[in-house]
């Protein structure tokens, strides 16, 4: 008989090991509030969106000062209506993927489907989160292009940058790009990381199956 | 919420909270995390249940969200970290229903159990509950072919926990 075996024929004997809960004490497990790693990355995805949305919204109506220098810098070259379409539109995108990769999560699914599922949805997270920083990358290339080009103060002043100036400027321009990005990604490695820890590695497992 | 459908749910609930428990008492180690563990389970059960359809049998369906939640969703308390070995005082309470080697011997089973990972343990879990290589593969999501292998595969590995 191997090992199981006798494991079997004991946890077939054992059936009430545990106090048995009555119908009173379930009605109040039911209303309790669900700790899911799902139900985390639903408020981190709800999360991403508003702080982008907020990140790229707030300056331009908070401030007229600050919109009247975009105005000024960027004329009328319909860049900034163009840019302001453009992002809505893909956040609305997004919006309606996570919205179905969301409601395409089911508890009674298959294991790896269920993981695939989540996998998924948080694959939605991370295109959004890169699709950001990708447009925080180039809307700043442009604003500083613009500014060194158009804006009367610090084209002056650019104008009269030496070799050494110069690339002492983009050097310095570009390592802040490149620690800004850098922590972003450190954080989100930090969250989804703690986050999804387990799943990853059941993932894996169940893959690990299949070759 | 639908009172008839809260009610036909804690019905049911209460007659098969046996499966919910055995999930508990695989994946967790004491007493609070097992109490953790059994309200997420319930909290999953009750969400997925409105879709619930009669034809498959609600036990079997159980079994699906009980695993599903021990391995995927549920994240767990941080007091699984409390160290009273859960299976020991089980163990204390049935000690006067075998004897000592046998009682000594699935104790060991026990902790070797405890020591696979969450995958292995869903397998053993299924095994113990008599379920066949089919079921296995559907509520995992793996072929059959494969059930079998890694099945034999946990059985290598808790032979060479038992006997280093």
């Amino acid at each position: 008989m191997d090992e199981l075996d006798i494991l079997k024929k004991d946890w077939q004997r054992a059936n009430n090991t545990h106090t048995p809960l009555t119908s009173k004490e379930i009605y109040p497990l039911m209303k309790k509030k669900s700790s899911s790693i799902v139900k985390t990355l639903f408020y981190i995805s709800i999360g991403e969106l508003l702080l982008w949305v907020l990140i790229n919204s707030i300056p331009y109506f908070s401030s007229a000062e600050y919109r009247a220098k975009l105005e000024a810098t960027y004329g009328d070259s319909g860049l900034i209506t163009v840019i302001t379409i453009i992002s809505y539109t893909v956040i609305l995108l997004f919006v309606y993927l996570l919205f179905k990769s969301h409601k395409s999560i089911s508890v009674t699914d298959s294991a790896k489907k269920l993981m695939e599922s989540i996998i998924k949805t948080r694959k939605v997270i991370k295109y959004y989160v890169i699709y950001n920083l990708a447009m925080a990358f180039i809307s700043l290339t442009v604003g500083i292009y613009f500014a060194i080009t158009h804006d009367p103060v610090l084209s002056q002043q650019v104008a009269q940058f030496g070799n050494k100036e110069m690339f002492v400027f983009t050097a310095f321009i570009l390592v802040f790009f490149a620690v800004f990005i850098f922590v972003i990604w450190l954080f989100y490695r930090l969250i989804y990381g703690v986050l999804l820890r387990r799943l990853n590695r059941n993932y894996k497992e169940l893959k690990k199956l299949e070759v | 919420m639908d009172k008839t459908l809260e009610n036909s749910f804690v019905e049911l609930l209460e007659k098969h909270q046996n499966i919910v428990h055995k999930v508990c008492r695989l994946y967790t180690n004491n007493q609070d995390a097992h109490n953790d563990l059994f309200q997420e389970i319930t909290i999953q059960l009750w969400k997925a249940y409105p879709k619930f359809r009669g034809d498959a049998k609600f036990s079997t369906w159980m079994y699906r969200v009980g695993l599903n939640t021990a391995i995927t969703l549920y994240r767990k308390s941080k007091r699984t970290i409390n160290t009273q070995a859960f299976d020991t005082v089980q163990f204390k309470i049935k000690a006067e229903e075998y004897d000592d080697t046998e009682e000594q011997q699935l104790k060991v089973l026990y902790k070797a159990v405890h020591q696979l990972n969450d995958i292995e343990k869903a397998l053993v879990f299924l095994y113990l509950e008599d379920k066949n290589y089919s079921e296995i593969s559907e509520t995992l999501g793996i072929s059959e072919v494969n059930a079998r292998v890694k099945m034999n595969r946990v059985k290598t590995k808790l032979r060479t926990i038992l006997n280093p």
